[in-house]
Parts: C-alpha cells; structure tokens; sequence
C-alpha cells in the first residue's frame, strides 16, 4: 500500500518572519527518501515553522522548498502530495471516523467502492475495525492520533508530516504510541517528518534528528552521533542530562581550560564509589558529598555536592546503599568543554595514561 | 464532631435554598405569572367573540403581518450580516477590528428611541441625502423600510454575538486540514465550519426575532402610526390602549404572547438539542 517512490525533501536557505520575530534564520536541509525524521528542539526554536512551510501551510519569506527536486513553493499544500497529522488532531467533529478518513478520498472524487475498501484498509491497519460509525468525541486520546493518522494517509501521500504527534496523549499510552508509529511508518517506507520538543521520543522513534534553535538548524545526526559527536554548544546542553561545570579545571584531571570554557557533565560520565570501596583511579578522583538519593525504578539518581556543584551520577540498585551526606569518591570520566562557538571531548587524563600502559 | 457540622452545613444548604427558590417564584408571580393572567383575563373580559374581533380587525390582521415581515426580513439580513461579520472578525486579523466589535454591539447599548432618531436624521428632510432619495423614490422615513431598517439595527448584534465565541473556540485547525486535502472554501464550509456552529446560529437566530417582534422605541420614531400601513403590532397595541380599548390592546398583546411562547419553545429545544450533540 502507498505509494512506492520515497520522496526527498530540500530546504534550500529558508527565511521566514512573523512580524519581526525571525522564525527561520537560513534552514536548509535535506531529508532523504523514506527516512523517518525528528525536528527536535526547545519551543520557539521554529520547528513546527518548518514542518508548516514543507505542508504549504506557511510561505518561506525567503529561500526554495523542493520536494523530488521540484520547487513547490508556489504549488498549493493540497497539491504536494503530503499527509498532514496535526497536534491537536484536526478531526472533523461532526463527521463519524468513516468520513474523516474517506475526506481526502471524496474530494479526488473516488468511487463510493473504492473509498469503502480504502477505509477499511487502514482501520484495519490502524486496529479500529469496528469504530467507523463513531464520532471523534466518542474516541479515546490514542484512538483519535490513530485516526487522524489513517486519514493524513488515505490519499496516499508521498511525505507524511506530524506536528507534535504524542503531544496530547498522556503518558502511559504515549510510550505504546511511539513505537507503534514508529513500527507504522517503517512499514509504509513512506518519508515523514514529526516535530517534537521531547528528546526522549525523538531518539526512540526517529532514524535521524534535526536539532532547532533560534530559527537556525544546529545539528542533523542519528541520537548516537548527537549524544557522542554534539556539534555545537546548544547540542551538548541540550541532550541528554547535562550539568554546566563552570569550575571543572578544578576537577582532578581535568587541569586544562581556558578562561571562557564551561564543562558539560552527564550524570552516565560519572562513577560514585563509597569510601570503602575499591576505586581503579584513587588518584584522579574526587571526594564528594551525598546531597539526595532519588529512585528511578530501574537504577538510582545520585546527587553529590563536589567543588561547590550539585552533579548527577546513576547508581545501580544492586550495589551498595549509599546514604545521603555521606563521603564518596566521584570519578568523572569525561567530559564536554565548550566555548562560545565550538565542542570538544576531554578524557579522564588517567584514563590515557592507562590505555598507554595496555 | 465532624458529622454534627456537616450536618448543620446541610441544614443551612436546605433554608438558603428555600429562600432562593421561594424568592425568585414570588418574583416571578409578581412580574411575571400575574400580569400574563391579567392579559389573557382582559383579553377575554368581552368574551370569546369579543376577542375574536378584536384579533380578527383588519388593522390589527395588517399590524400582525407588518410585524411578520420586518421580523423575517431582519432576520434575514441579520444571519447574512451577522455571519460575514463574525467570520471577519474571527477567522482574520485586520486593522480596526477592535473598532468594528465594538461598534457591533452599539445597538445593544444605545437607547432605541435614539436608533430611531439616528435615522430620521439621516433619511429625514433634514438629511442632505433626503433631495436624492426623493428623486430616486424611495421613502424610509413613516414607511415600512423605515421599520425594517430600525428593526434591523436593534437586533442586528444578536446572531453576531453568538457566533463569536464558538468559532473562536475552534480554532483554524479543522479547517486547515480540510484546505490540505484540497477543499475548497465552501465546502470547508459546508462540512467543517457550519456545523460547528449551526446552534449557535439557530440559537442567536431565535434571539433575533424575539428581539425584532417586539421592538416598540426604534420603530415608534420611524413609523409615523399610520394604520393599517406603518403600525406594527407593538405599535398598534399602544394606540389601543391609549384609545381606551382595552379588550383590544390585551387581545393583541396575547398575539404576541403567543408568538413569544412559540420562541421561547423553539429556543429550550434548540438548547437541548445542541446540548446532547455536543454530549456526543
């Protein structure tokens, strides 16, 4: 089902204003054919932006959008070939789910048989046989994304666009949510693009991440290379659970900085050992102070008090209880520098030392 | 402890609510019940013949169609106006906007005696568009469009002021996701916009005309009281009853009394109606 031909995306130098707010500062961006895409970033940082402007929901002020190397800035957003899921889900409140999925269907006048098993096709595939006859509001939270999403793919759209998909849902079922998509979208091999401000789902659910900020694309990568390869000082604060270090020179090992450099800290770059455990490094660990023990299901959140910070460390549940104000050694395995421009790594210098004597 | 304060909670719920209840019933005998009763007495006080007559008099047969007629006619340019204005104002930002809601709602706040003033000035003989409308035939002031135009004015924020809320409520998103599949404007209309807002329409729609029926100050300054040509029912009423006939003005008043219950019948359906679709 759908269409077999994966449409590629490009943004070409995108510029566009609300008024004087500058909601794309010079996008550009390819997206290739059937990759499942997140456009990541804190709100305000013009993601949506972006996504409204591929739909034809929104005119660039400046720059080309081509889908299949075809500019389509001109070309209506009906005309684009483009399934459009938005946050809120868009239903038609006064049409049953029947209706809502065989809209696009009716309009490129399909005949009343054809639209009638493409319907039950994608109730089928979205598992709400049976619920053709309701009206949105007598369907749940995930049973409204499913049907806004079998109706944004009912005409058989190159591109599927989503806007905040999970949003709305709460968060139990957002989880199954998530990699139902997920499994839908590869499924259909069909290019889509879903905005999100949450990282969690964008490193769960998309095949590669477009950062956002300011209106201006920070870093395209797969979560790996965003989490190990940060390109810019916004993606290393951004992902994952960092602390800023502004004194880290003071951290053994880690004797070198500049006057304007800050650490980033992840709390999955710090070891807590008590005091009477053995520590491989003793000589380029600190000593720090239990300030909270929090309990994460499957591990626990450390909080220790070390050179006048409060950093984060995971503790298995399995090892030793640690108690809250007592003495531990922290170990810090590496961390990220940045400056006002640029990212570098920087090990545990005993760390180096060791690998030379292996 | 806490159950003998509970209780006495619910002891003081039960005489606030006596006292409420028992002073809006009282309220409404007084303001309400009696002098509908007194209406329909004096209406009656003749007989049934006698009212009969009364209703069935040639003025008062042309008084109750005049009523009619402005009443629809306004009705009909108000839910045309109505909606473009609210659709304006709601679905665009403009310049001014602000300017125009406010002044939307100017008929509900100026006296209608004053509406009426308003347009004998402009159309009147006073007016300098009065020589071209001459020339042109057409009359406005002590004539029916005259009414037409004060019934209009008065009631013209009704069906506006429904609809604002509910298709700011909306919000555009329906919409846009009908425009991506390719609708176009009227059928996003037809099958998006209009239902949402269709019992708001009605609703404001019954405001309008219980509004328009009994309009007395506007239409009393443009009228002129000419019988059986420019006296509505309202207006034909008070000539009655200002001639002492007053089987006559009460049978009359019962028209409108009637045509009052019809409306406000219409309108608890409407509201039901809306309700367990919404429920849905």
């Amino acid at each position: 089902m759908g269409s077999n031909e994966k449409s590629t995306i490009e943004l070409r130098h995108i510029v566009k204003y609300y008024g004087d707010f500058r909601a794309s500062d010079d996008v550009s961006l390819t997206i290739e054919g059937g990759r499942l895409v997140a456009l990541l970033g804190p709100s305000g940082s013009g993601k949506t932006t972006i996504l409204r402007m591929i739909a034809g929901l929104e005119h660039p002020d400046g720059g080309e959008i081509l889908i299949d190397g075809q500019v389509v800035n001109d070309i209506p957003g009906s005309e684009r070939g483009i399934g459009f899921v938005f946050q809120s889900y868009a239903l038609f409140r006064y049409l049953t789910v029947y209706e809502n999925i065989a809209f696009g269907l009716r309009l490129k006048k399909w005949p009343e048989k054809k639209i009638r098993e493409r319907v039950f096709e994608l109730l089928k595939l979205i598992g709400c046989e049976g619920l053709e006859k309701r009206y949105p509001g007598q369907l749940s939270g995930g049973q409204r994304q499913r049907v806004a999403f079998a109706r944004a793919l009912a005409p058989s759209p190159k591109i599927l666009l989503l806007d905040e998909p999970f949003a709305a849902i709460d968060a139990k079922i957002r989880l199954e949510l998530r990699s139902w998509l997920k499994e839908m979208i590869t499924k259909l091999g069909i290019t889509s693009i879903f905005v999100t401000h949450d990282q969690d789902e964008a490193i769960e659910v998309a095949d590669d991440i477009v950062v956002t900020n300011h209106g201006r694309i920070e870093q395209v990568g797969t979560a790996t290379e965003l989490y190990t390869k940060p390109a810019t000082p916004f993606v290393v604060q951004f992902i994952g659970h960092s602390t800023p270090i502004r004194n880290f020179t003071e951290f053994r090992s880690f004797f070198k900085g500049q006057e304007n450099e800050i650490g980033i800290l992840r709390p999955e770059y710090v070891e807590v050992k008590k005091i009477t455990e053995v520590v491989r490094y003793s000589n380029s660990a600190d000593i720090g102070y239990v300030r909270d023990i929090i309990f994460r299901g499957s591990n626990l959140e450390i909080k220790v008090d070390i050179h006048g910070n409060t950093i984060s460390a995971i503790r298995s549940i399995n090892e030793e209880p640690l108690e809250i104000g007592e003495k531990v050694w922290v170990f810090i395995y590496r961390m990220f520098v940045i400056d006002d421009r640029k990212v570098e790594l920087r090990e545990n210098a005993s760390l180096r030392e060791d690998s030379l004597v292996i | 402890m806490a159950d003998t304060k509970k209780v006495a909670v619910v002891h003081e719920g039960k005489a606030g609510r006596r006292i409420a209840i028992g002073a809006c019933v009282v309220f409404l005998v007084i303001f309400l019940v009696l002098p509908l009763v007194y209406i329909l007495a004096v209406a009656f006080s003749d007989g049934w013949l006698g009212y009969k007559k009364a209703v069935t008099d040639e003025y008062a047969v042309k008084a109750t169609l005049l009523t009619l007629l402005a009443t629809v006619v306004a009705l009909a340019i108000n839910t045309l106006m109505g909606l473009c204005a609210a659709w304006a104002v709601t679905k665009f930002s403009f310049r001014g906007k602000k300017i125009l809601t406010t002044l939307i709602d100017l008929p509900v706040t100026v006296s209608p005696v004053i509406a009426g003033l308003i347009y004998v000035l402009t159309f009147g003989r006073q007016s300098f568009l009065y020589p071209y409308l001459e020339k042109a035939g057409i009359k406005i002031i002590f004539a029916v469009p005259g009414i037409i135009l004060a019934t209009v004015f008065v009631t013209f924020p009704f069906i506006f002021r429904e609809l604002v809320p509910v298709l700011t409520a909306e919000g555009t998103d329906e919409e846009e996701a009908a425009a991506l599949m390719g609708a176009s404007f009227f059928t996003i209309f037809r099958k998006v916009t209009f239902p949402h807002m269709k019992w708001a329409l009605l609703y404001g729609m019954v405001l309008c005309t219980a509004r328009a029926m009994g309009e007395f100050g506007a239409v009393s300054v443009l009228s002129g009281h000419l019988r059986g040509k420019t006296n509505t029912l309202p207006l034909y009423i008070e000539l009655l009853y200002q001639g002492y006939d007053f089987t006559g003005a009460f049978a009359c008043s019962s028209i409108l009394m009637i045509f009052a219950i019809i409306v406000l019948i219409l309108r608890s359906a409407l509201e039901a109606r809306g309700k367990t679709e919404k429920n849905v």
